[in-house]
């Protein structure tokens, strides 16, 4: 057989194995899929209709609330709960901690997809969303701007975590020699993508610091970009404890006895490791209060806020990893996630929406439609991580 | 004669200084307890 045969036949077999797979598995009445599928249909309407009349029609925003539900939450919270990804890859493949590699695949597929929709949630915020191309292709580059470093850093990390996930997507294609290539280039990619994650997850708190005057006092600091990438590391880790608890029960005939075995060490190491960085956050946190003197702000509504988000969100759950580590209580590790994670959206809201212009008469509340369109795309996510998930070697070694 | 002028902790930023010392030596403890955890069922058994 000539070449031009060979590769003839390869494409026949791939295009024959992508129609086979695209073909639903599981079953299609669940609880997820009928509460999800109508969501996802209006929300998908709802983004047409957003772009056709304008930002004006589908949110709240105006001149005093340029950004709103979409970039506060989608944006700014979904990258913070990516941090898994970069925190576990740095775990394995450079510390090599091999304890950990059976997630490894897993956390990265989640964080490629929570880039991919959540970061990618930006055009839906912007009034002209086609100039979105102007720091790639130089129309506009501006470099002074925080945006140029933050939009660059999402899409060199997109195709970083590509480039990580890639082994597995050749695997399942049956194609192994470019596997095999893929895979040399791993720590390299990991590499980079450490690198990408710390600058721009800091990246997103700089955004902020140009609104001094206008974020409350107790949450404003020139130190935010350190607090963002602080607590991306806890919030990506609560993120794979919640996931993967989730995951091991759902996919739990995809996943095989060795590391189901492992999975409650995993989650032990996990709470380590986010009840020591939570510990370290805090302490940012009292050393900035005690710096700027800022008791008198406690005695009002925002100083209740600001306290349920410090002490009741990250120093109760911090304590509560500690104990559950110690004691090996994955109920209260898992207790612990999910108040990290809300405290992790309320920090995130707090500085981009709630506390914005907190000393101004306006309020910004999103719009139903905002929230819909937000639903919608969390479980378009949750969706195709489950079609890749049912197909693909995700959870093999 | 001049009397004694006591520090003042808050305008040294003392407090400061004081808050980093007990940070870096509860971590200390922290780090011991988190990592003094219970053995696994299956090895205390043997």
């Amino acid at each position: 057989m000539n070449k031009k045969t060979i590769f003839l036949n390869e494409l026949k077999r791939f295009f024959k194995f992508i129609l086979q797979e695209m073909k639903p598995k599981g079953k299609l009445l669940t609880p997820f899929n009928i509460i999800s599928i109508p969501i996802m249909i209006l929300g998908f309407i709802l983004i047409i209709l957003r772009f056709v009349k304008g930002l004006g029609y589908a949110t709240n925003l105006s001149q005093e609330f340029p950004w709103g539900f979409w970039i506060g939450f989608d944006v700014v919270t979904g990258v913070a709960f990516a941090g898994g990804a970069y925190v576990i890859t740095f775990v394995v493949y450079v510390m090599k901690v091999e304890k950990y590699h059976p997630i490894v695949k897993v956390t990265v597929l989640n964080g490629l997809l929570a880039y991919m929709f959540y970061a990618g949630a930006l055009v839906l915020d912007l009034g002209k969303p086609w100039n979105i191309f102007n720091p790639i292709i130089g129309n506009s580059f501006g470099y002074n701007s925080v945006l140029f470093l933050v939009a660059w850093h999402f899409l060199l990390y997109m195709a970083t975590e590509f480039l990580e996930f890639s082994p597995t997507i050749a695997q399942w294609l049956g194609w192994k020699k470019l596997q095999k290539i893929l895979k040399s280039l791993t720590v390299g990619a990991v590499i980079f993508g450490i690198t990408l994650s710390m600058l721009h997850q800091s990246g997103l708190g700089s955004l902020f610091l140009m609104a001094k005057s206008k974020i409350h006092p107790l949450w404003y600091s020139e130190f935010i970009p350190v607090l963002f990438f602080v607590s991306s590391i806890f919030a990506g880790l609560s993120m794979v404890i919640f996931e993967g608890t989730i995951s091991h029960k759902v996919f739990k005939d995809k996943i095989d006895a060795k590391h189901h075995k492992a999975f409650d060490e995993m989650m032990i190491g996990l709470a380590r490791g986010a009840a020591i960085t939570m510990f370290v956050y805090y302490f940012f946190k009292a050393l900035l209060f005690i710096h700027e003197g800022q008791w008198s702000y406690l005695m009002d509504s925002w100083g209740i806020l600001y306290l349920i988000e410090v002490i009741g969100l990250v120093l109760i759950p911090c304590f509560m990893f500690a104990y559950g580590a110690k004691n090996r209580s994955l109920g209260i590790i898992r207790t612990a996630a999910i108040l990290t994670m809300i405290g992790i959206i309320l920090n995130r809201l707090n500085i981009s929406i709630i506390t914005f212009n907190w000393n101004i008469p306006a309020v910004y509340y999103p719009s139903w439609m905002e929230i819909v369109i937000t639903m919608m795309i969390i479980f378009t996510e949750i969706w195709v991580f489950r079609w890749i998930v049912r197909r693909m070697p995700v959870f093999e070694d | 004669m001049e009397s004694y002028s006591y520090v003042n902790i808050f305008e040294t930023k003392g407090l400061e200084y004081i808050l980093l010392i007990c940070f870096l030596l509860l971590l200390i403890f922290f780090v011991r307890y988190i990592f003094s955890s219970k053995k696994k069922p299956d090895e205390s058994l043997k």
